[in-house]
């Protein structure tokens, strides 16, 4: 034994000083033994008190505690807190909630699978397929756990299922906040929709605080200020008897409702837009352009939001979800269309900043610019005769902005329209906002691996060509003109106030571009712009205001056909009103609408009547900068 | 690297091992029934739970290679390495439920707190070792400074917060020094300071949930809906299952929601709702004849070093499961402390498999070839 201990200790490094020695040996025996002797003591005793323990609560109190686990039926309920609610600038309700009766089934309350499922079917008129696909995708959840079969039950229903109670067990009624949007498919992209929040979503870390049958914002505001809007659900501790009817509260822990918000929607504003765009597809956005506060939003064709608040219904998804004109889509910032003439503001701007052209240049206009081997044409087929830049603007003279497109080059358009806004995202406070294009060289070569040629810059001159850009991006464009340099990032929400009412935020006006140039730029683009709706010559004529000056410039966008089919143009109009010290600045798209004289201006100008004319209590408050 | 001598794993405990494994069975059919009620199912917890097994198994078969005294020889380097761990835990750790005890690393999150306890026996073994090379009872002196290595890592987790492993680390250490023997002054000092200690830690170091913890214990119904409503509802669980349990995947309170934790700290009510007495009485028995098993390895190890660290490791095994039971059946005060074996939890069960595998170790070497 010895010896392999030896041989042991000299092969391995790491061998620690041989210790097993006769030594060590004598040593365990007079200690440590005596040791085993208390451990198993302890072993015994320990054994001895958990089962003493266990014989007290098992055995003598065991039917006790069963039968309280048995009528353990207190039950941790949570108390739905109802969403802040949407106020206009004026103190209008926007969005509120409204109680609503929503029928559900706790399945381990049932006591006849068929009885119950039966009998609700016979009474509600729900199929029974319904119910048990409705209870099976719930079937992961603990069967403590309510499973919601009908959102919204009318008040007859509800007096029949009270009425026949006692032979529906595990059936109740509970009455939760419902998302309400008073006015319907007004301002619906603005506001957007709540709804059932999915299993995807859950799985989501972000989302852990949801539960299953949680409503949660999904689209515009709702989705933007969802953490401020959601509030805190509370709790409370019901005692339920054998039928899963609640019998008491037992301990009740009040939800905290979400933060009201104020918006600087005006609702009369708004209104008039809708009913200026109704039967067209298109967008529309007003806003001040000294502060970035928006007075209206509205996208059409656009769908009503209280379908989602009470549980969309698969057909009504679907007729949404696949429907080619796609009403879900916010129009204002999420579509992408060529500006048209508008951009050729932009183009002014520059060329006149850069000294390129002044008050006088003047080009020749007969119709038509060769260019390479093509002739661009202009829209007025005798052409304009020489033109300078005023009339260039107010007649909307395409071959004047070819000339001077082409002096500036594609890349100093591109710079200069990015610092505007242009080509990127405005910073409106709504989720999924498009950031459109505004082309430049290095952009053609990245993406398509080619030159840029001097011809698409001819294009993109007058809007057309390569430029996408959305109709939120051109009121920016519209506002920079009117603040001479400045624009403000768009906002839609003012303030937003807590549940206790204190505010939790001001939302400031935010500067996103100031651009030193020359004032006598502003001044002769400015009267240009003026000169469009109220010269006799101007292309929005038509649309001017008896008493206020309205500033704009028409755009009547070329598209591609689509499967062959030539749809025809886009109408744009881009205003400011009034002329002299604007109060709010415009931008309206009605997709295949046309010409921009004739389909969007009207829009503007109604706006601008409304705002300014109809309502002078409007104009006032406006500019005092009230219901801010 | 040692060739282990095929003698050596003749000599492997299988009694260890089968004991072991028992109770890893009824813990895993255990945690089926409390993971069931879960949205996401059982699945997840088992697969989890039988990787940490794998990786136990795989750690348990290196640990055997080397014999236990060169591990003691390095307990400093392990000391050092679990010592940095606890800190980065501190530092960068994952916060859950207002505590920061899980550091991640290549997506895994583990709890090094686990894994010090049988660094610490090991650390402690060496150290208690050495000072009694030519001494039969050990002095005060003799223990301050195996003192001061335990207290730096206890502060630390004691920090995280995780009253549980500090306490239990304290408790093995306690027990390791009454184990290798001290002079009756040394008790009569340790004594007293038992009595002052406590008072200068409900004033320093205990945060309010902690103190509000022993309150509840105190008297439950001053908590009726938090600590003391779970400890409650915990009683009427374990109370509920009579004699026989009310079966398997039968327990309700636990499918109800009524007990935190019924698949970690609170397990044991799980079983107890499902099995009853008689399944309890069962189960306490496989974990006492663990623990026996242990002491005996301890009694017939081949030298001192061997018999404290035998000693060491079956007193963790031998706190927990006394502890956690204590505080499922309202005999101490809730303090998160996992059932060996039994607690889902990866950490928890590595770092029982290591120290099964440093038991085994000790008994393959008990007769020296």
């Amino acid at each position: 034994m010895k010896k392999k201990k030896d041989n042991h200790s000299t092969n391995d490094m790491f061998y620690a000083e041989p210790r097993g020695t006769e030594y060590e040996k004598v040593m365990k025996e007079k200690t440590v033994p005596d040791k085993y002797k208390w451990c198993k003591w302890v072993l015994i005793m320990t054994m001895i008190v958990l089962s003493i323990r266990l014989w007290h609560l098992q055995i003598m109190q065991g039917n006790e505690m069963r039968q309280q686990s048995e009528m353990n039926r207190i039950r941790i309920k949570k108390v739905l807190a109802p969403r802040g609610i949407m106020f206009d600038r004026m103190g209008k309700i926007l969005a509120d909630t409204r109680p609503s009766f929503n029928l559900y089934i706790t399945p381990e309350d049932i006591k006849d699978f068929n009885q119950t499922v039966d009998g609700l079917s016979g009474l509600m008129g729900i199929d029974r397929e319904e119910i048990i696909e409705k209870l099976k995708a719930a079937s992961n959840f603990p069967s403590s756990f309510p499973v919601k079969i009908k959102d919204d039950v009318t008040m007859d229903e509800l007096a029949k299922v009270e009425a026949n109670r006692v032979y529906l067990p595990g059936v109740s009624i509970q009455i939760e906040p419902k998302r309400n949007y008073p006015y319907g498919k007004v301002l619906a992209h603005t506001l957007g929709y709540v709804s059932e929040i999915s299993s995807e979503e859950l799985k989501e870390e972000k989302y852990r605080t949801y539960s299953p049958g949680d409503y949660i914002g999904k689209y515009g505001l709702e989705r933007m200020y969802e953490d401020y809007l959601r509030g805190i659900d509370g709790e409370k501790r019901v005692e339920v008897d054998a039928m899963g009817r609640e019998v008491r509260t037992l301990e009740m822990k009040d939800p905290i409702p979400g933060s009201n918000m104020y918006l600087n929607i005006n609702l009369d504003v708004q209104m008039v837009v809708e009913k200026a765009l109704e039967g067209k597809r298109g967008g529309c956005i007003a806003l001040e352009p000294k502060t970035g506060a928006v007075i209206a939003l509205a996208s059409r064709p656009a769908f009503d939001p209280n379908k989602f608040a009470s549980g969309i219904t698969k057909k009504d998804w679907q007729a949404i979800a696949l429907d080619s004109t796609h009403p879900l889509q916010n129009r204002v910032i999420q579509g992408r269309y060529p500006p048209g003439s508008t951009f050729k503001i932009l183009t002014a701007l520059k060329a006149l900043e850069d000294g390129l052209i002044n008050a006088n240049t003047s080009y020749g206009c007969r119709g038509g610019f060769p260019f390479g081997n093509r002739i661009f044409k202009c829209w007025k087929k005798g052409g304009h005769g020489t033109v300078n830049v005023h009339r260039g603007i107010v007649e909307s003279c395409d071959v004047f902005f070819y000339n001077i497109g082409l002096r500036l080059g594609v890349d100093r358009i591109h710079s200069f329209g990015t610092s505007v806004g242009l080509g990127k995202p405005s910073g409106i406070d709504l989720p999924s906002e498009a950031r459109g294009l505004l082309p430049s060289t290095e952009w053609k070569r990245k993406t398509q691996g080619v030159p840029w040629y001097e011809g698409e810059t001819v294009s993109v001159a007058i809007g057309q060509g390569a430029v996408w850009l959305t109709p939120v991006q051109l009121v920016q464009l519209s506002s920079f003109v009117a603040n001479e340099g400045i624009t403000f990032k768009p906002q839609i929400v003012s303030k937003i106030i807590g549940p206790d009412g204190k505010t939790q935020k001001i939302f400031e006006p935010v500067v996103t571009a100031d651009i030193k140039m020359k004032k006598q730029v502003f001044t002769i683009v400015k009267e240009g712009m003026q000169g469009v709706v109220n010269e006799r010559s101007g292309t929005a004529y038509g649309s001017r205001i008896e008493n206020v000056h309205m500033s704009g410039k028409t755009g009547t966008a070329q598209t591609t056909p689509v499967k062959g089919r030539d749809l025809g143009d886009h109408a744009w109009f881009i205003a400011y009103a009034p002329s002299e010290d604007p109060a709010v600045a415009i931008s309206v798209l009605i997709e295949y609408g046309g010409h921009g004289s004739s389909e969007a201006a009207p829009v503007a100008k109604a706006i601008s009547e409304s705002l300014l004319t109809v309502k002078p209590e409007i104009k006032e408050a406006m500019v005092r900068g009230q219901g801010r | 690297m040692v060739k282990v001598d095929k003698r050596k794993l003749y000599h492997l405990d299988w009694y260890l091992i089968i004991n072991g494994l028992a109770l890893f069975a009824i813990g895993i059919m255990n945690l089926v029934s409390a993971t069931s009620s879960f949205y996401s199912g059982s699945y997840n917890f088992i697969i989890k739970q039988l990787i940490a097994l794998a990786i136990g198994i795989v750690i348990i078969s290196i640990i055997i290679n080397f014999d236990y005294r060169a591990i003691a020889a390095n307990a400093k380097l392990f000391y050092f390495l679990s010592l940095v761990s606890i800190v980065l835990v501190l530092v960068w750790g994952m916060a859950a439920g207002g505590a920061r005890r899980w550091i991640s690393i290549f997506g895994i999150s583990f709890q090094p707190s686990e894994f010090i306890k049988p660094v610490m026996v090991f650390m402690l073994a060496y150290l208690l070792h050495e000072k009694k090379r030519d001494k039969i009872l050990l002095g005060l002196k003799d223990i301050l400074i195996p003192l001061a290595w335990v207290v730096v890592p206890v502060v630390f987790i004691v920090f995280q917060p995780d009253l549980g492993t500090g306490v239990i680390i304290f408790l093995v250490f306690l027990a390791m020094i009454w184990f290798v023997g001290l002079k009756k002054s040394t008790y009569a000092t340790l004594l007293s300071a038992g009595i002052v200690l406590p008072l200068i830690a409900w004033q320093y170091v205990l945060r309010p949930y902690q103190k509000q913890r022993i309150y509840t214990f105190l008297n439950i119904d001053s908590d009726p809906l938090g600590v003391g409503y779970h400890t409650k509802q915990a009683i009427i669980a374990v109370g509920s299952g009579k004699f026989f349990g009310k079966g398997y995947l039968q327990g309700t309170q636990h499918k109800l929601q009524f007990i935190p934790e019924h698949h970690t700290d609170f397990i044991y009510t799980v079983f107890a709702e499902e099995w009853g007495f008689f399944g309890s009485i069962l189960f306490f028995l496989l974990f006492i004849t663990f623990i026996n098993r242990c002491m005996k390895i301890s009694q017939q190890a081949y030298d001192e070093l061997g018999s404290i660290i035998a000693f060491g490791l079956g007193s963790i095994i031998f706190f927990q499961f006394a502890i956690n039971v204590l505080m499922n059946i309202h005999l101490a005060p809730v303090v998160g402390i996992p059932l060996p074996f039994i607690s889902y939890g990866g950490s928890s069960l590595i770092s029982v498999l290591i120290s099964v595998g440093l038991l085994l170790n000790i008994n393959m070497r008990r007769y020296m070839f």
